[in-house]
């Protein structure tokens, strides 16, 4: 597992757009700078403040998260949506009392994993959800190393948010070279209304804008370009 | 696993698969159940924290052999203590200092249940919330405390 640096820091990303739509434009946005509204920080601060939209975008980059850690630890249905309402009551409780938001990621994964612990090791058994871990301290869990979980779910974060700031022609063609199951190339250049013979060439040009958002382009220079995929 | 090379056309177009993929593998309930959660953020009310549960810890082996034995649970606040005794049916509270006021039993989703406490601070709360649920208590010295989230 490569170390990312940029990633560890939250609070150095910027431009961090609501994914209100998945892989929809986002209707005023798509030049190549965005505002500093959206950095976690800032959703952080604006929540405390008791804007919805702000959680709403800080659960929408998070659920997938704590999502996953819950797949990986092969809990059903049932037991992932009590995992994922005791993590983001627990938040909301925790919510005025962080000073650091750039180790809330780290703080979901870890209280995340411990409640999918709980109810692996005790199904069903009753209990206070006592808050052994204060937010306002939240530590790394394991400073140094890189918590590879965080790691990924905050790159698949950064590149949503970099795709969703793409004008609608790059997301839409972006959409339709990677859906499952794929489209073949003559269905998205009538699609799209150009020759098949532009399809790469037009991805090549929305890549190396994608590339170039503010947020990419720190990963890339912090060496997260090499990153593991699952 | 594979090294992604994000300056290679193909291997960040697999990257972006991925990120989306994670994103649609979430069901849509789970991320409203989670924005739903907000709505605790406006309750103006000092949040008490646990500081014993018989159900946990060292306590708990000996005290979960006796099941008739109802589960005890204490939580702190800067004014106030508020200890439970949870049993089958009902949940039997006192506020410490005694005070007469009222408890709110408000279960994560739904309408709460309120309760009136007497003037030497016992309430009861009968039936038993929908778990997880949290207390909320207004005492007439003007004390609003809320506990953690409790679940059966």
């Amino acid at each position: 597992m490569e170390k990312v640096p940029g990633l560890g820091s939250a609070r150095r990303m910027r431009g961090i757009p609501t994914p209100a739509a998945r892989l929809r434009p986002t209707p005023g946005e798509g030049g190549t700078e965005m505002s500093d509204d959206s950095s976690v920080p800032t959703l952080v601060a604006r929540a405390q403040d008791g804007d919805k939209q702000a959680w709403d975008a800080i659960v929408e980059r998070y659920a997938p998260l704590i999502w996953a850690i819950c797949r990986r630890y092969r809990l059903d249905r049932p037991d992932a949506d009590d995992v994922g309402q005791s993590v983001w009551l627990r938040l909301v409780d925790q919510l005025p009392l962080i000073r650091d938001p750039a180790a809330l990621p780290g703080w979901i994964a870890t209280t995340t994993r411990r409640e999918c612990g709980r109810l692996v090791s005790a199904p069903r058994r009753r209990e206070v959800l006592g808050y052994a871990q204060d937010v306002a301290e939240m530590p790394d869990p394991s400073p140094g190393a890189a918590d590879a979980e965080v790691l990924v779910a905050e790159r698949n974060a950064v590149l949503r948010e970099a795709v969703r700031q793409l004008p609608p022609r790059c997301q839409e063609l972006i959409g339709l070279l990677i859906a499952d199951p794929p489209v073949p190339y003559a269905d998205i250049s009538g699609k799209l209304r150009i020759p098949v013979g532009s399809i790469g060439p037009t991805r090549a040009r929305c890549l190396e804008r994608l590339r170039r958002y503010p947020a990419m382009a720190a990963l890339i220079s912090a060496g997260a370009f090499t990153a593991e995929v699952n | 696993m594979a090294r992604q090379q994000w300056a290679d056309d193909d291997q960040l177009m697999a990257a972006l698969a991925g990120a989306f993929r994670a994103e649609r593998d979430v069901p849509p309930a789970f991320i409203e159940a989670a924005k739903a959660a907000f709505t605790w953020h406006s309750i103006d009310a000092e949040l008490a924290a646990l500081t014993f549960d018989s159900d946990t810890g060292a306590m708990a082996a000996a005290v979960r052999s006796e099941e008739a034995s109802p589960r005890l649970v204490t939580f702190t606040a800067t004014d106030l203590i508020i200890e439970l005794e949870i049993g089958r049916d009902e949940i039997i509270g006192q506020i410490v200092p005694p005070q007469p006021g009222h408890v709110d039993a408000c279960p994560a989703s739904g309408a709460s249940l309120t309760a009136s406490i007497d003037g030497i601070g016992c309430f009861i709360i009968r039936p038993l919330p929908e778990s997880p649920f949290r207390l909320h208590c207004h005492a007439t010295s003007g004390v609003s405390v809320l506990t953690t989230w409790i679940t059966l």
